[in-house]
């Protein structure tokens, strides 16, 4: 009986520390709203009726958890590994701008499943192609991955944007596009639901890696890794490639996310168009303490979030920036009560 | 010396993680000495210095500078008394200049006043001979003068007290002797020198006094004075027994049986390696070992004892030479091939390479078998085999744990230390590689350990002794070599060593 307490206690800290800085934040949110002389009551109180008061809302937040599980699905491994693939975003816009370009081409001259893999497959090889680079400079020369993919999202911010208007834009339409996916080739949906299977995919992925970290061999070299690199060089492990793996994997996750945006939503790729999930995603990932289980809620929370600040930045004039601005201070305090937890762990 | 004490430690302990560090250790200096701390790696003689300069703070004990009772918090405390440390490793910005790294941390005000620095340092400069060029990079510069840099560093800050970690390790002859020249003139004008060594001659060449510390303790202290009535040679072997201790040469270590004949389990044949640094690390390393014996390799360089295990392990590339395992060349192989072909390498940090602290003990079972079954198959793990291993492990060697889940951390020195042996026993290896088994552990775990090894080589088991330790090579080993300064200059049998000969080998004296 003490020991099933004291398991769900466990459990629990890591919980409710998650739940005080997101209290902390939407206060912290509250006064720079009252501050740009904003109500925070009215806001927040639209905020939750847009995202979770109407089945219209739930379902729209529902539809938006999907980037940020898969990509979170991705994150796990890395952050997992002690790596820090802070380029999701790039490696998000260089798989959605593959499936804008390749899904037209493709979807009349296969069959529905094999077009729909075909799209996913390259979209994974575009994320991973994406972080390739970063990954061999970390294993080879050991330089730091945080810059690396970072600097190569903006690249890739510029270069989408650049095959859009030239080579891969479809001259047809006005705006830099790719050519629009007829509706019958799109991601197909949850039965019954306007909810496409991207949310399974997610769900299935986060599980996924999730079980990968914790019950396999490779899960426990990332492990390993992070935790102590020595013992992990002592046992004999292959850092370099176990850093190249981590890295891949969360890449090639980042990539169908786009994928699975431009598929299933978009239905065809924008020059401007970047949805920033990955600055989303990575909060998340930190939240819920690298546990797939509990970046589920956390998804749906941040989904929310945007959803609702989409709509209440409508009706109230509040950019819809604050939302990524209540993200960041999530994190902020976050660390803050990590600080504190350490602190008192150690008294 | 009826001058006042400049510094004056009293009853120093210190312990990390169950390992005594400084038990009780008095030291004191006086202006214009040059005072070595002798004792061989591991014996204490850094964490006492550490705890004078404010980078570790001592258990138990007290520190008077100048006679005023003081509390050394931090590193820029023990500068504010008067008190630098000049590293093994530098501690300069190689990507600034000399002058810009001189006045790093001293800045008076928000602006560089790097002209009045300019003047103290040619002051400096001339006092005691250190000559530099202030506007040279640090990375462009030799060894030597990286080291002029420290120690200007520390002259800058108006230093009384200079505390030298190993000077001349990286040093030639001629660069030593104008270490010590230097050192000298300090002494003239009235400074303090510690100097912190392992190196007999050095301490004896260049030193007033010398403290010998073995395994944490004050062994002795000796005065310039009773140094000058001995000759050189009475003088070393004088020190050499506070250094190593008395031991009954015959008696009371197991008797080893003669497996000869037999082709031996491993071999090494001409192996050389690079350390850390590039340099050829070992040289020429020729030896073999059979079938159920225990060769102990003696040397008092932590480096190279850790450059030939990692070498025998594979985790360090043979950069010439071969590497023979029943009857197999295994030069080429990894770390966790060996591992597979039955070599087993316990560390001598435990603390940070043999386990990870922060994962339970199941998952610390298979840091490096968790790819063979039944600990995993098709890569998936099996936490219920790993648990009852490790259970097993914790029962069959006595380690004191709350359980398979219990985290490493929770545990004491002595008992992760059983816990990564009796990993590395536990499936019957073909050889085993430790270095320093026994570092830092009560009498009690050191004899269980011993008696592992020796109970392991009587099955078969070859074991290759790493140590500095004579009194544990004499108890454990069936034959015993000794590595120096990257070659091994001894191999005999036990019953041909003598306690004397095997510390003057380790030493580097030569009989003439």
């Amino acid at each position: 009986m003490t020991d099933l307490t004291s398991v769900a206690k466990a459990d629990l800290k890591p919980a409710i520390l998650s739940i005080f800085s997101i209290c902390c934040s939407l206060i912290a949110g509250g006064i720079i709203l009252l501050v740009i002389g904003k109500n925070p009551v009215v806001y927040f109180g639209l905020l939750l009726a847009r995202g979770l008061g109407s089945s219209l809302g739930v379902t729209e937040s529902i539809i938006k958890m999907a980037p940020l599980l898969i990509i979170s699905a991705g994150l796990l491994p890395c952050f997992s590994a002690g790596l820090w693939n802070i380029g999701a975003e790039g490696q998000f816009l260089v798989g959605a701008m593959l499936a804008g370009w390749a899904a037209p081409l493709l979807a009349a001259r296969l069959p529905c499943p094999l077009y729909l893999a075909a799209v996913a497959l390259l979209g994974i090889a575009g994320g991973m192609a994406w972080i390739l680079l970063p990954a061999m400079l970390k294993a080879r020369y050991d330089i730091n991955e945080i810059i690396t993919t970072l600097m190569m999202s903006w690249v890739a911010i510029s270069l989408v944007t650049w095959l859009v208007k030239g080579p891969i834009n479809d001259l047809s339409t006005v705006p830099a596009q790719t050519t629009l996916i007829p509706l019958k080739y799109r991601m197909p949906m949850i039965p019954c639901t306007r909810i496409h299977i991207g949310l399974i995919i997610g769900l299935a992925g986060l599980i996924g890696m999730h079980w990968l970290i914790r019950r396999t061999t490779v899960g426990y070299q990332f492990r390993v890794m992070a935790a102590n690199k020595n013992a992990a060089r002592h046992a004999g492990m292959n850092i370099a490639r176990l850093t190249v793996y981590s890295l891949l994997i969360s890449g090639g996750l980042a990539g169908l996310a786009g994928v699975s945006d431009v598929l299933a939503i978009k239905g065809l790729f924008q020059g401007n168009w970047n949805p920033q999930y990955a600055m989303a995603a990575i909060p998340l990932v930190f939240l819920a303490r690298l546990n797939g289980w509990a970046v589920i809620p956390l998804a749906f929370f941040f989904s929310v979030l945007g959803v609702g600040g989409e709509f209440v930045a409508r009706e109230l004039g509040v950019p819809v920036f604050f939302v990524h601005v209540l993200e960041g201070l999530t994190l902020l305090f976050f660390a803050v009560s990590e600080y504190f937890e350490k602190k008192w762990e150690h008294q | 010396m009826t001058a006042q004490s400049l510094v004056k430690l009293t009853g120093i302990t210190k312990r990390f993680r169950g390992v005594v560090a400084n038990s009780n250790v008095d030291f004191d200096l006086y202006p214009g000495e040059i005072h070595s701390i002798l004792g061989e790696n591991g014996a204490g003689k850094t964490t006492l210095m550490k705890i004078l300069s404010g980078v570790h703070q001592p258990d138990a004990g007290t520190i008077r500078v100048h006679d005023q009772p003081v509390r050394i918090r931090s590193p820029r405390d023990s500068l504010k008394l008067g008190i630098g440390m000049v590293y093994q490793h530098f501690t300069l910005v190689p990507n600034l200049s000399v002058i810009e790294n001189l006045t790093l941390g001293f800045e008076d005000g928000f602006f560089l006043n790097l002209k009045k620095a300019r003047i103290k340092l040619r002051r400096i400069s001339e006092a005691y001979g250190l000559f530099i060029d202030p506007d040279r990079e640090i990375r462009s510069l030799s060894i030597r003068d990286r080291q002029r840099t420290e120690i200007l560093k520390v002259l800058f800050r108006d230093s009384d007290v200079l505390v030298l970690d190993e000077p001349t390790s990286m040093l030639s002859a001629a660069e030593a002797e104008s270490l010590f020249q230097t050192l000298r003139a300090l002494r003239q004008a009235g400074k303090a020198v510690v100097l912190i060594t392992h190196n007999l001659n050095e301490a004896l060449a260049a030193s007033d006094r010398v403290t010998i510390m073995r395994s944490g303790e004050k062994a002795a202290e000796l005065s310039n004075e009773a140094l000058a009535g001995l000759d050189k040679k009475a003088a070393s072997e004088k020190i050499l027994t506070y250094m190593f201790g008395s031991i009954p040469v015959s008696g009371a270590g197991v008797a080893a049986e003669d497996v000869s004949g037999d082709q031996p389990v491993v071999e090494l044949k001409r192996v050389e390696a690079r350390d850390s640094r590039g340099r050829l690390g070992l040289k020429h390393i020729s030896f073999g070992i059979g079938k159920g014996e225990i060769l102990g390799i003696a040397a008092i360089d932590g480096e190279e004892r850790r450059l030939l295990a990692e070498t025998i392990a594979g985790q360090q590339r043979i950069a010439s030479g071969q590497l023979i395992y029943r009857q197999q060349d295994i030069t080429r192989k990894t770390v966790a091939e060996r591992f597979n072909l039955g070599i087993s390498y316990i560390t001598d940090d435990r603390i940070n390479e043999g386990c990870v602290l922060d994962m339970d003990l199941a998952e610390n079972t298979i840091l490096k078998s968790y790819g063979q079954p039944p600990f995993s198959r098709w890569g998936i793990l099996n936490r219920l085999k790993i648990n009852s291993f490790a259970a097993g492990l914790i029962k069959n060697f006595e380690i004191r744990a709350a359980g398979p889940d219990a985290r490493v951390r929770s545990l004491s020195g002595g008992n992760i230390q059983k816990f990564i042996l009796a990993r590395g026993l536990s499936d019957s290896p073909g050889l085993i590689v430790c270095n320093s088994p026994t570092y830092g552990l009560d009498a009690k775990t050191v004899a269980f350990i011993r008696e592992l090894l020796i109970n392991q080589s009587r099955r078969g088991t070859a074991v290759l002794l790493l140590t500095s330790d004579i009194d544990e090579l004499f108890s454990v080993s069936s034959h015993i070599g000794i590595l120096f300064n990257g070659e091994i200059v001894g191999l005999m049998r036990r019953t041909q060593a003598t306690t004397e000969k095997i510390a003057k080998l380790m030493l580097g004296i030569c009989e003439s």
